[in-house]
C-alpha cells in the first residue's frame, strides 16, 4: 500500500510507581530491569512498526509520575497524537487517580476535543498475585469515560504490551481517517495528499 | 591707630628700596609680555622711545597693583629687571658648581612619596586607572602607584626615575635650598620686625632675599620646563596606551591567549650542520616564517638547555622583555608557550600543561607519536587542541582556565541529577570508568575530575562542530562512536578510586540503589540526595564481582599490548590484582616484559645513531668523557635516579619496565611522570547532548556491554535532550550594581554575572583586575583577601582552599583619597560582596 512514515507521539501517564518506563523499555528494547531509578522529568525512545499497511514511527514518551517532577513533564504533553493512562492492579490509589491524570492531560496538551481523542487504559503489573482493582471496575471507567479500549498488561512478562501500542496507533489512525473525511467537505484542498494521488494512480 | 601707623613706618623703613616678591613677579611676567619690544634688536630713536614705553607701562602696571605702597618709576623697574636677571645667571652658575650627591629629592607629590616606598611589601594594591593596569603588571615589584587625575594618570614604570632624574635633580636642589634661604629670611625679618633693625642686619637681609628671589625664579623656569617634559611625556604614554587599547581590541583573541607555541625536537639536531627547522615539530603561529621561526626556538631551546644544565632542574618560566614563556622539558623535546606579560604566569603555565596533557591523552607519549605519525598530522592536531585552549567566549575564562558548564541557574536541578543518574547507570556496565554529559560544548554533569573533563570536550566540540545535528530519528550507530585515548596513572587511579557502588554493578540490588551516597561523582547529587536518598543495603556478592571486574580488565590489557609495541605500562595494580589466576598474571607480565624489551633496544639503537656523530656509542655517552657528551650524560644521569623514584613507586613491575620508563620519560614536570594507559572515549551523541564514556578498550569487542549501555541510557538521553532544549537561554541578568566572579577550584568551574561576550568595556578593568588577583592568589598562598584599585573602581577578591571570588560594585563616588582611610568605600566591599552573593548561592561567611 503507502510508504509514508508518520511519527506518532505517545505519551504514557500515571502514577509513579505503576511501571511506564517498564513498559516502554519492554515494547521498544525488550527488555526488563527491576531495578529502574525514578523517571526525572520525560523520557522517550522512537520504534518503528507496521500497522494495518502503514509503516509508522512511534515515539513514546514516558513522563515521572511523582507529583513534584509535574513541572517538567507537562510542557511535553503538547503535540501528542494519543494517551496510554495507566495504572497498577495491585495498588487501587493508582486506578483512582487516572480522572485527575486524564483532565492533567487534557489542560496541558491544550486538546481541542477532549471527548474524541484516543486514550487508552493500561493496568500494569499483570503478574502480581495480589490484585486490587478488578476487570469490572476498569472497564466500567472507561465505559463512563468514553468507551476506551483498556488493556492488562505486564512489562515484566511482556504480556499484551504490544497490542496495547498497536492499539494504540490504530485509534491514532483512526482519528485521521475521520479527520481526513471531515476536512474536505468544508475545505478545498489545494495540496493533494500524496497517498490518496497513489490509490488512484494504483 | 599709633601702633598702626608705627608698623606702617616699619615696613616702609625696612622696604623702602625692596621690590616685593610679587612685584618682581610682576616685572617678570610683563616684561615676557613686553619682550618683543624690550629685546628688539634696533638702536633707532624710535625703537628706544618704543622701549621707554613699554618700560613705563610696566612701571605703571606694578605701581597700581604695588603692594608696598611705593611707586616706582620706569628706570627702577628696568634696573631691578637686570638685576634679577644677572643675579638669577650668578646663581645658576653657583648652583652647577656646588651641585653634589648631596641632593636629597624633596619632592612631595604623591607620586614620588610612592616612588620611594617601592620596596616595601604591600597588601593593598592601588591601581592607577582601569586602562592602566598593563603597565603595572609588567613591573616586577607589586608596588603602588596613586596619581590624583584619573585621566593624567600614568603608569609608573621601571625606567621613569632614571629618564627623569636630571631635571629632579635640578629642580629638587633649587628647591631645598630656597626652602633654606626663605626660611632664614623669615626668621631674619621676625628679628627685625622685633625692632632692633641694625643696618648690617637690614643689609643681610636684603642679600638673603635677593637670593632667595634668584633662586625662586631658577625654581620655576625649572619647574616650567619641567612641566614640558612632563607633558611631552604624557601625550607620548598616552599614545602608547592607545595603541595598546587598540591591539587589544582588536586582536583581543589571539594576543590575549598565546602568541607563540613551539614543540622542539632537540634530538634531531645534535650536529654543527643540523639546521634547527629540522627540530620544529611545530610552531603556532603556522604563517611565522622559518627564518623567525629557528631563530626563536634555537635561542629559547638553547637557553632553556643551558640553564637547566647550571642549575640541574628544569626551567619552567622564561620571562622576556615582552612575553613570557611557559617552558617544559621532556627527553629531548622542549615545548615553549608564549604569551604577553599582561598574562599570570600561572594562567601561561596552566595553558601549556593543558596543551600537552591534551596531547598525550589523545595521541599518547610524544616520542612514540612522532614516530607513528608525520609531522603535519600532529601539527594539524596541536594546532586544534590549541585552538580549543584559546580564550573563545571569556577572557574570565581564559584567566582561571575552568570548565564551561551549562548555566546552572537557569536549569531545573532535577535534570543535572537526572544526568548524573545517566552516568551512574552507565557505570553499571563494570567496563565503564566514568562519564560525562556535554551539553552544546558544555558540561552538565561530570563524574571525571575537571583536567579529564577538559580533554575530554576537546573531541566532543570537534565531532560537534564537524557533525551537523541529526533528526532524533535515525537510529543508534550514526549517533555512537569511539576514539582510542590515554590516561595517566593519576588519572586512572583518580577514577577507580571513586567509590562507584560495586553492588549497582552486580545487577542484583533492591531498587534503589542506583542512588549511592557518592557526593564526589556527581555534584548535583550530593544536594539532592541528601534529601531523597534510601540508604542502600550492601549486597553480599562483592567479591565475586571484584574478579570479574579484575580479569576482564588484565585480559583486555593484554590484548592491548600487541597493539601498542612501544613502551606503555599498564598500571601495576591492574596487572597484579589480587583475584588474577597466578598463572595468568606471570603469562602476561612476561609477554609484557618481553614486548617493552625489544622494544626499548629499538628505542636506544635510535639514540644510538642519532648521536653516533657525537659520541661513540651508547656505553660512552653514559660515561660523559667526551666533552660534547656532557649534556647528554646530565640527563643520563637524571634518567637513572628518575628510574629509581619510579622502581620505588611502583610496586611489582619488573625492573626492566622501570628502566624503560625513564629511558622513556627523563626529567618530566609531573603529570607526565607516570606511564600513559591505553582507554577507549566512547561518544553517544543525541542532538546537542552528548554522552561521553571512558571505557576500557575491550568494551568496544563486548557486544552485550556496549548494547547495554546503549539501550539503558538512549530514552533518558532523548528526554534529557529535549529538556535542555527547551530550557529558553534565561534573559541575561540585567547588569546589575555589581560584577562578580566565583571560582570554584574544585570543580574547576566559574560562576559570574559577566556577560559572556568579550571586551565589554566596564567588564574589562573587572577581568584585568581579577586576573591581576588570581595571579597573586596563585603566588602567595597565605594571601586571603585583597583590595585592588584604581581611581574609579576598586575590586575585592577573596579565597579560600575550595574557592575564589571577586567582587566589584558599580555606580556610587568611590571615596577615595589615595591614603588609607576608614571611611574609603573599598572597604564596605567585603560586606557587601558577602550580602549580595549570597542570592548567588555564593557564601563568603
Amino acid at each position: 500500500m503507502t510508504t509514508k512514515t508518520s511519527l506518532l507521539k505517545v505519551i504514557l501517564l500515571g502514577d509513579g510507581g505503576v511501571g511506564k518506563s517498564s513498559i516502554m523499555n519492554r515494547y521498544v528494547t525488550n527488555k526488563f530491569d527491576a531495578h529502574l531509578f525514578h523517571t526525572i522529568g520525560v523520557e522517550f525512545l522512537n520504534k518503528d512498526l507496521e500497522v494495518d499497511g502503514h509503516q509508522v514511527t512511534l515515539q513514546i514518551w514516558d513522563t515521572a509520575g511523582q507529583e513534584r517532577f509535574r513541572s517538567l513533564r507537562t510542557p511535553f504533553y503538547r503535540g501528542s497524537d494519543c494517551c496510554l493512562l495507566t495504572f497498577s492492579v495491585d495498588d487501587n490509589q493508582s486506578f483512582l487517580n487516572l480522572g485527575n491524570w486524564k483532565k492533567e492531560f487534557i489542560y496541558y496538551a491544550d486538546v481541542k476535543e477532549p471527548e474524541k481523542f484516543p486514550f487508552v487504559i493500561l493496568g500494569n503489573k499483570l503478574d502480581v498475585t495480589e490484585r486490587q482493582v478488578s476487570i469490572e471496575e476498569v472497564q466500567q471507567w472507561c465505559q463512563e469515560n468514553g468507551n476506551y479500549p483498556y488493556y492488562e498488561t505486564s512489562a515484566k512478562d511482556a504480556t499484551n504490551v504490544a497490542v496495547a501500542f498497536e492499539e494504540a496507533v490504530r485509534r491514532v489512525l483512526a482519528m485521521d481517517e475521520r479527520t481526513d473525511h471531515l476536512i474536505p467537505t468544508d475545505t478545498v484542498k489545494l495540496h493533494r495528499k500524496p497517498r490518496s494521488a497513489g490509490t488512484c494512480c494504483s | 591707630m599709633n601702633a598702626e601707623r608705627d608698623y606702617q613706618m616699619i615696613r616702609k623703613l625696612e622696604r623702602a628700596h625692596f621690590f616685593s616678591t610679587r612685584e618682581q613677579e610682576m616685572i617678570l611676567k610683563l616684561y615676557e609680555e613686553e619682550r618683543e619690544i624690550l629685546t628688539a634688536k634696533s638702536n633707532t630713536t624710535s625703537a628706544s622711545k618704543l622701549r621707554e614705553e613699554a618700560w613705563q607701562r610696566i612701571a605703571d602696571q606694578i605701581n597700581t597693583v604695588s603692594d608696598s605702597g611705593y611707586k616706582r618709576t620706569w628706570q627702577q623697574v628696568k634696573i631691578k629687571h637686570k638685576n634679577i636677571v644677572q643675579t638669577a645667571k650668578r646663581r645658576r652658575v653657583e648652583v652647577m658648581r656646588s651641585q653634589g650627591g648631596s641632593a636629597t629629592p624633596s619632592l612631595h607629590s604623591a607620586e614620588e612619596d610612592v616612588l620611594l616606598h617601592k620596596d616595601n611589601r604591600l597588601r593593598v594594591e592601588v591601581l592607577a586607572g582601569g586602562s592602566c593596569i598593563d603597565p603595572l603588571m609588567g613591573s616586577d615589584s607589586s608596588f603602588i602607584s596613586v596619581s590624583g587625575h584619573p585621566m593624567l594618570l600614568l603608569p609608573v614604570t621601571k625606567t621613569e626615575p632614571e629618564s627623569l632624574s636630571g631635571d629632579e635633580t635640578d629642580m629638587s636642589d633649587a628647591h631645598f635650598e630656597g626652602d633654606l634661604n626663605s626660611s632664614s629670611f623669615q626668621e631674619m625679618s621676625n628679628s627685625a620686625a622685633g625692632g632692633r633693625g641694625a643696618e648690617t642686619q637690614t643689609e643681610d637681609i636684603r642679600a638673603l632675599y635677593c637670593c632667595y628671589l634668584r633662586k625662586e625664579m631658577e625654581n620655576r623656569d625649572q619647574l616650567m620646563a619641567y612641566r614640558a617634559l612632563k607633558m611631552r611625556k604624557l601625550e607620548k604614554e598616552i599614545l602608547i596606551l592607545d595603541k595598546q587599547l587598540d591591539c587589544d581590541s582588536v586582536m583581543a583573541d589571539i594576543r590575549r591567549g598565546c602568541s607563540y607555541f613551539f614543540l622542539y625536537d632537540g634530538s634531531k639536531v645534535k650536529g654543527e650542520g643540523d639546521p634547527t627547522r629540522d627540530g620544529i615539530c611545530f610552531f603556532y603561529p603556522e604563517e611565522t616564517p622559518v627564518d623567525k621561526q629557528e631563530l626563536l626556538c634555537g635561542q629559547l631551546a638553547g637557553v632553556c638547555r643551558c640553564v637547566s644544565e647550571l642549575s640541574s632542574s628544569p626551567v619552567r618560566v622564561l620571562r622576556l622583555h615582552r612575553n613570557k614563556y611557559a617552558v617544559r622539558m621532556k627527553d629531548d623535546f622542549l615545548w615553549a608557550l608564549g604569551c604577553s606579560v599582561e598574562v599570570p604566569t600561572i594562567s601561561v603555565c596552566e595553558l601549556l600543561d593543558q596543551l600537552i596533557n591534551l596531547f598525550c591523552f589523545y595521541n599518547g607519549c610524544v616520542r612514540q607519536s612522532y614516530q607513528l605519525h608525520s609531522r603535519e598530522t600532529l601539527a594539524a592536531r596541536w594546532a586544534q587542541y590549541l585552538s580549543y585552549l584559546q580564550p573563545g567566549s571569556s577572557e574570565l575564562h581564559h584567566v582561571f582556565s575552568c570548565l564551561r558548564t551549562i548555566d546552572s541557574t537557569n536549569v531545573d536541578p532535577l535534570l543535572l541529577l537526572k544526568a548524573a543518574l545517566i552516568l551512574q547507570g552507565c557505570q553499571r556496565c563494570p567496563l565503564v570508568l566514568a562519564g560525562c554529559i556535554l551539553f552544546r560544548g558544555r558540561v552538565v554533569s561530570t563524574q571525571m575530575s575537571p583536567e579529564l573533563t577538559v580533554k575530554v570536550m576537546v573531541h566532543e566540540s570537534e565531532t560537534y562542530t564537524r557533525r551537523p545535528s541529526r533528526p532524533s530519528s535515525s537510529t543508534s550507530s550514526a549517533a555512537v562512536g569511539s576514539t582510542p585515548v590515554f590516561l595517566t596513572a593519576s588519572e586512572l587511579h583518580y577514577l577507580q578510586s571513586a567509590p562507584v557502588n560495586k553492588d549497582v554493578r552486580s545487577h542484583s540490588t533492591p531498587q534503589r540503589d542506583a542512588h549511592p551516597g557518592k557526593t564526589r561523582l556527581s555534584r548535583t547529587l550530593s544536594e539532592i540526595a541528601s534529601t531523597e536518598s534510601d540508604s542502600s543495603d550492601p549486597g553480599p556478592s562483592q567479591s565475586p564481582d571484584k574478579v570479574s571486574l579484575n580479569l576482564s580488565r588484565s585480559e583486555s590489557d593484554n590484548s592491548a599490548n600487541p597493539l601498542d609495541p612501544l613502551p606503555q605500562s599498564p598500571e601495576p595494580s591492574f596487572s597484579n590484582g589480587q583475584h588474577c589466576p597466578e598463572a595468568e598474571e606471570e603469562t602476561f607480565e612476561e609477554s609484557y616484559y618481553q614486548s617493552f624489551h625489544s622494544s626499548r633496544d629499538g628505542d636506544v639503537q635510535e639514540h644510538d645513531e642519532d648521536n653516533s656523530l657525537l659520541s661513540g656509542g651508547g656505553e660512552e655517552r653514559r660515561r660523559g668523557d667526551a666533552a660534547c657528551g656532557t649534556e647528554f650524560d646530565l640527563r643520563a644521569l637524571e634518567s637513572e635516579s628518575c628510574g629509581d623514584e619510579l622502581l620505588e613507586g611502583e610496586r611489582g613491575v619488573g625492573c626492566g619496565s622501570a628502566q624503560g620508563h625513564a629511558a622513556e620519560q627523563r626529567n618530566p614536570p609531573p603529570p607526565e611522570e607516570s606511564p600513559l594507559i591505553p582507554m577507549t572515549l566512547y561518544l553517544h551523541r543525541v542532538k546537542g547532548l552528548v554522552l561521553a564514556l571512558l571505557v576500557d578498550p575491550h568494551f568496544l569487542n563486548d557486544k552485550a556491554s556496549t548494547e547495554e549501555v546503549y539501550h539503558s541510557s538512549l530514552a533518558s538521553l532523548n528526554g534529557l535532550e529535549a529538556h535542555l532544549r527547551s530550557i529558553t537561554p534565561g534573559a541575561p541578568c540585567a547588569p546589575g550594581p555589581y560584577i562578580f566572579a566565583h571560582f570554584d577550584c574544585i570543580q574547576s568551574t566559574l560562576t559570574t554575572n559577566l556577560s559572556g561576550r568579550p571586551g565589554g568595556a566596564p567588564e574589562h578593568p573587572f577581568v584585568r583586575a581579577t586576573s591581576l588577583l588570581h595571579s597573586h592568589f596563585c603566588n602567595t598562598k597565605t594571601l586571603q583577601e585583597a583590595i585592588i584599585r584604581s581611581a574609579g573602581a576598586a575590586v575585592y577578591g577573596t579565597r579560600s582552599v575550595a574557592q575564589e571570588t571577586y567582587f566589584q560594585q558599580h555606580g556610587g563616588s568611590l571615596r577615595n583619597s589615595g591614603i588609607p582611610n576608614h571611611q574609603d568605600s573599598a572597604f564596605s566591599l567585603p560586606s557587601k560582596a558577602r550580602h549580595r552573593l549570597l542570592k548567588h548561592g555564593v557564601n563568603l561567611l
